[in-house]
């Protein structure tokens, strides 16, 4: 008997047991020249059906069922004997059932919401301002721009280098016609950052600094009533040793405490946030160990492509990135300040972050002012967004052609080179 | 594989007492010892035959709610027997079911008896109904309802399980109590049975129109003009349902008909009978949803 048939047998079968089975199988195809080719007259490949209950026994007291136990044979009229419950007294992976939520060790009553990397928030920025207690400022803060004007921070032939990058990746990176989405984008944000790390001859603090990837973020803090964690595996993170200047003054942040939070009423700003009783408390963990030579997070990048299950609208990929840095930040001051709520932070934590789809940038500074998220008062934290930035118009393998006129030529069109000014002047931010 | 087994579990069947040489037997004999009736090995049946059930309905024997479209098993008017039992039904586009919510007076865990409102997320087109459906999200839950006439995204809607004094001036797409609306409002998803959910004017363009309030229970005109009384807590929603153009739109083809899941009737002419041609009848009489006391006769 095949190995493939015998796996579907498997499955198709389960009240056989499988270690009986092995055996006969090994009986079969040992047999030395007369195999058996058995055959059965049903499907094997069938979907697995999923577990009937079984009929609920109703006891009686004081009334002895008969069953047919002693028998040894099914009688019509007699009860099934009742089997009674077995345990494994050693731990067999494969037969392993794990316990409902209620009987788990970590189950709490208090429900804890998560955010991870999957979330798609119904409110989108607007609650992610509410739960992380954030101003929201439209575009990039001035001073971060203003060096992107000086020549000594710019790359030498920086628009034909970033179109060369920008063609890579949309049109030479692929032996078929196009590349995918995901590959492009990718290509494309790697190519950027590898443009911008060429600087380094120029601005030696950029040497000071480390992409990771893939590492786990976790973050516990109160709002209200609520315990909030942020759990996941970012996208592309870059470290430095030097953790990054603070962006707003004293003033400003003082005046933030006079900014009124958004409010979406009937809607909980805790909807779409997954709920769960089996939790661990207090965990706070920025993804390094603490001898990790790049300890502070300067960019985040995310790529809307990133999970191919899940796809996010534009508002809830913000939101997501909104999340996300400000988790960075929150599990760093919870390194530096401790975990007791602060009301305001000595030097306070900025985090940037990019995020991209291929074409379409978003780019966000957060600045963490304050750790005392359980009120709705008091200082909050700031949040500069830049949203829908276009890096370029069109990248089309073949030219858009309506009415025998060529409406959008083959090629880059319409490239736009203040966004990758903004990109660099993100990444040179604490370089300068 | 299945023969092994099949002859192992058999085997076990046997003898509960192995044959026994002559000798042995007289030995044990003339021991004495009691040949236990009950030392017999506890086995349970199994199944010789292939699972029993079919995939039919399993699609839709989901307990959990959710917003997420669950893909459907078309029947083609074919019943358990497979043979048709309605005529006229099969083909057509793939439809995924959107598991609406028709208890509209659904409570949050912890937050039972309070009225509460909603916000319209979006209104949207349901390929399983005629009317428009609406996902409406409050607290922390989202779900599906048949949307009424104006409702847009943005709107937010109310729901009350309260019946006070005086008669609430309801707007359109909230929900309350027979009891509490005034006479003479249309309203539409109806429930008969307090708690059972709606089953009634639930189609697109649809209204019913409370009639009259009599102490304790209230009367409904439903759109085929058939009067019901029902107990006043039973909760509709106010307003026309939504699509109200439905009736008037030209299908055009019979390829649309066809994509909509609709067969051809049968080509055969038959005379038609009494049932055929117009009927102008008395209104049948009022259908009573309430056990009313019964005046016994002592």
């Amino acid at each position: 008997m095949f190995p493939e048939t015998a796996q579907r047998l498997k499955t198709a079968a389960p009240l056989f047991s499988h270690t009986a089975f092995l055996t006969d199988l090994r009986r079969l195809s040992a047999h030395g020249g007369a195999r058996r080719h058995l055959t059965v007259g049903r499907c094997l490949t069938a979907k697995v059906p999923p577990p009937r209950n079984p009929r609920e026994r109703v006891e009686i007291p004081g009334l002895e069922m008969v069953t047919y136990g002693e028998r040894m044979h099914y009688v019509p009229g007699l009860a099934k004997p009742a089997t009674q419950h077995w345990e494994r007294d050693y731990k067999d992976p494969r037969y392993y059932k794990s316990p409902p939520a209620h009987e788990m060790l970590l189950y709490k009553d208090k429900p804890c919401y998560m955010f991870n990397q999957r979330t798609s928030a119904l409110e989108g920025v607007r609650q992610a301002a509410w739960l992380t207690k954030t101003q929201v400022i439209p575009g990039l803060p001035a001073q971060l721009l203003s060096p992107a004007g000086n020549p000594e921070n710019q790359i030498p032939d920086q628009d034909e280098r970033v179109q060369n990058a920008i063609k890579h990746a949309r049109f030479w990176d692929t032996t078929e016609d196009r590349p995918r989405k995901e590959k492009y984008s990718n290509t494309l944000l790697l190519n950027l950052l590898h443009l911008c790390a060429t600087l380094q001859s120029s601005h030696p603090a950029v040497g000071r600094r480390m992409l990771a990837e893939n590492y786990s973020l976790a973050t516990t803090w109160k709002r209200g009533e609520d315990l909030l964690q942020i759990r996941g595996q970012n996208g592309l993170l870059l470290n430095s040793m030097d953790p990054l200047p603070e962006v707003s003054g004293k003033q400003e942040v003082a005046d933030t405490a006079d900014h009124v939070l958004d409010t979406f009423y009937p809607v909980s700003p805790t909807i779409d946030l997954q709920k769960v009783h089996v939790y661990k408390e207090e965990v706070n963990h920025t993804g390094f160990r603490d001898d990790y030579p790049y300890p502070h997070a300067h960019t985040l990048y995310f790529l809307e492509s990133a999970d191919p299950r899940c796809k996010l609208r534009p508002e809830q990929f913000r939101t997501k990135m909104i999340m996300f840095t400000f988790g960075n930040a929150l599990a760093r001051a919870h390194k530096l300040y401790g975990t007791r709520p602060q009301r305001l932070l000595d030097r306070p934590v900025t985090v940037q972050s990019v995020g991209t789809n291929g074409r379409i940038f978003q780019f966000m500074v957060f600045q963490l002012n304050t750790t005392d998220l359980s009120g709705d008062d008091g200082i909050k934290n700031q949040m500069w967004l830049d949203e829908d930035v276009e890096l370029y118009d069109f990248a089309k393998v073949r030219p858009l052609i309506k009415k025998k006129q060529v409406k959008i030529p083959a090629g880059l069109a319409g490239y736009k080179p203040e966004t990758f000014s903004k990109f660099l002047a993100l990444y040179l931010h604490g370089a300068v | 594989m299945a023969l092994s087994c099949l002859t192992r579990a058999l085997r076990s069947l046997t003898l509960s007492q192995p044959a026994l040489l002559s000798s042995q037997a007289a030995a044990r004999s003339n021991l004495g010892a009691q040949v236990p009736s009950s030392a017999v090995i506890q086995w349970r049946g199994f199944l010789t035959t292939a699972s029993l059930e079919q995939n039919r309905i399993r699609w839709k024997q989901r307990e959990k709610y959710t917003i997420r479209p669950i893909g459907m098993k078309k029947t083609g008017g074919r019943d358990h027997t497979g043979r048709i039992r309605t005529h006229g039904i099969g083909g057509g586009h793939k439809q995924r079911y959107r598991w609406v919510d028709f208890h509209r007076l659904r409570y949050e865990a912890n937050k039972e008896g309070q009225p509460f409102e909603e916000k319209v997320v979006e209104v949207r087109y349901d390929p399983c109904r005629s009317a428009d459906i609406a996902l409406v999200a409050g607290g922390e839950r989202k779900r599906w309802i048949i949307a009424t006439e104006n409702m847009q995204a943005g709107d937010i809607i109310k729901t009350s399980g309260v019946i006070g004094r005086m008669a609430v001036s309801a707007n359109e797409g909230d929900a309350y109590p027979l009891g509490a609306l005034p006479v003479g409002t249309l309203v539409n998803n109806l429930e008969v049975r307090p708690g059972k959910g709606s089953e009634y004017i639930r189609a697109a363009g649809t209204s019913g129109v409370l009639l009259r309030k009599v102490n304790g229970t209230a009367i409904v005109q439903l759109p085929s003009k058939q009067q019901v009384q029902v107990l006043e807590t039973c909760i509709v929603t106010v307003g026309r349902v939504s699509n109200i153009d439905h009736n008037k739109r030209i299908i055009g083809k019979a390829g649309r008909n066809r994509w909509l899941g609709i067969r051809p009737s049968s080509g055969l002419w038959q005379r038609k009978g009494g049932w055929a041609g117009r009927k102008i009848k008395p209104l049948p009489p009022m259908k009573v949803y309430v056990n009313l006391p019964s005046v016994s006769t002592s």
